[in-house]
């Protein structure tokens, strides 16, 4: 009896640590080292990093930007992505993003015509991107693209990622105008292996 | 001959209104998209992870910045500077690393090449850059043995996991953004070779052949010269 007792307390102290998507990720400093078998998403945020979504001074959501926010910050550009926070919100389009990035100093890539070489090429530098998607009114991060999966990130929910078919993602991405846009610069270092 | 000279001004103008306006832009210098998109995902990576107290930490950022050796190879990878109280840092490497400072080198499988942390790394830029060159050249050399391998299991987590920061700081007090690396399509770093502080091969051989035919020599002239 005492057994079982314990192995359920044990099945209910494990059963809060079961990670999204085989993350392994637990924040606890200084304790034995973390091991990953191949991290997954590629582009694995910290939920710490991650920018929510908010309403701009103009009632409008500011998904483009929170998407922004949290890519300078995985590729370590923190202070950039604080300012970003502080001087930007509001609907975007690729032209005002870019005249924003160019006023700003900041490197990057986008394409406008649903190239799916841009998308992989994100994906495979682990540098991610943000892709419009709900036909061109809400833009996400796209964290991971492989033959079969995609995965994203939605700044209206930064708790999970959720994966989707490659198939459907490109779909609804070419639906929703093929907007996609990344900062340039360098992506956090894997985690050991 | 005064339309020529007026006409040559007026390009001279333009010309420099076109630099000007595309240096900059309401006064901070724009950098112009990225058409052709870096194919470096094959670049490995090094992480030196550290208190920007710690004068240790600083030294060792002051090699990659000023030892010309390390310099070259920081532009060959992809430079990660990690503080400790950044919340990548906290996040993804404090349960990781071993102590610090700490440098990692990892290939782009994020594959532990080289890894030291506080009292263990190199005195010297040169003895660092040593370092990783020997621990790359044996990672080509034969398997790599993961990481995981060295190092005990993680355990259970002993807790509730923590919850994710839903608004994270605007302003943690992180150090300022590292310089940009180069853009260019990279894979792995290249080392040169090391200096030896013998002289070459080829002198030592004459020197060697010299000597003993020196002696042979005088002995030879003791010997016989006088009879």
């Amino acid at each position: 009896m005492r057994r079982l007792l314990v192995a359920l307390v044990l099945c209910f102290s494990l059963a809060g640590c079961e990670g999204d998507f085989n993350q392994s990720i637990f924040v606890q400093p200084n304790s034995r080292p973390l091991v990953v078998n191949k991290e997954r998403p590629i582009v694995n945020i910290p939920e710490a990093l991650r920018q929510e979504n908010w309403k701009g001074n103009q009632r409008e959501g500011s998904c483009v930007h929170a998407t922004m926010i949290g890519l300078l910050r995985w590729q370590g550009r923190y202070n950039k992505a604080n300012k970003w926070r502080r001087t930007y919100a509001n609907g975007e389009w690729p032209t005002g993003l870019a005249t924003k990035f160019d006023r700003e100093g900041v490197r990057y890539a986008y394409t406008d015509k649903g190239d799916v070489k841009f998308i992989e090429w994100a994906c495979r530098t682990r540098r991610g991107c943000g892709i419009t998607i709900m036909g061109g009114a809400h833009m996400v991060t796209l964290v991971h693209l492989d033959t079969n999966w995609a995965c994203l990130l939605d700044n209206n929910n930064v708790s999970k990622y959720k994966w989707i078919p490659r198939g459907m993602l490109i779909a609804e991405w070419k639906a929703s105008h093929g907007w996609a846009v990344t900062p340039i610069y360098t992506p956090a270092a894997p985690l050991p292996q | 001959m005064k339309r020529l000279l007026l006409a040559l001004c007026v390009l001279c103008m333009v010309f420099a209104a076109t630099t000007c306006f595309a240096d900059k832009v309401n006064g901070v210098l724009a950098e112009e998209r990225v058409i052709n998109l870096p194919d470096d995902q094959g670049k490995w990576y090094i992480s030196v992870v550290g208190d920007t107290k710690s004068a240790q930490y600083q030294t060792i950022l002051k090699w990659f910045g000023q030892d010309p050796a390390l310099r070259k190879l920081k532009n060959q990878v992809r430079f990660c500077p990690v503080t400790l109280n950044s919340t990548v840092y906290k996040t993804r490497y404090s349960m990781n690393v071993e102590g610090l400072p700490t440098v990692r080198f990892q290939n782009s499988q994020g594959v532990v090449i080289y890894e030291a942390a506080g009292k263990n790394l190199p005195f010297t830029a040169g003895g660092l850059y040593g370092a990783l060159a020997n621990n790359m050249a044996k990672a080509q050399s034969r398997p790599i043995l993961p990481w995981r391998r060295n190092h005990a299991p993680p355990g259970p987590c002993p807790g509730p996991c923590p919850q994710p920061d839903s608004d994270p700081d605007p302003d943690p007090g992180v150090a300022p953004d590292p310089e940009p690396q180069p853009i260019d399509n990279g894979e792995e770093p290249e080392f040169e070779p090391a200096q030896s502080s013998l002289p070459p091969l080829w002198l030592m051989l004459t020197m060697l052949v010299a000597s003993v035919g020196g002696g042979a020599f005088v002995e030879w002239r003791a010997t016989y010269a006088k009879k």
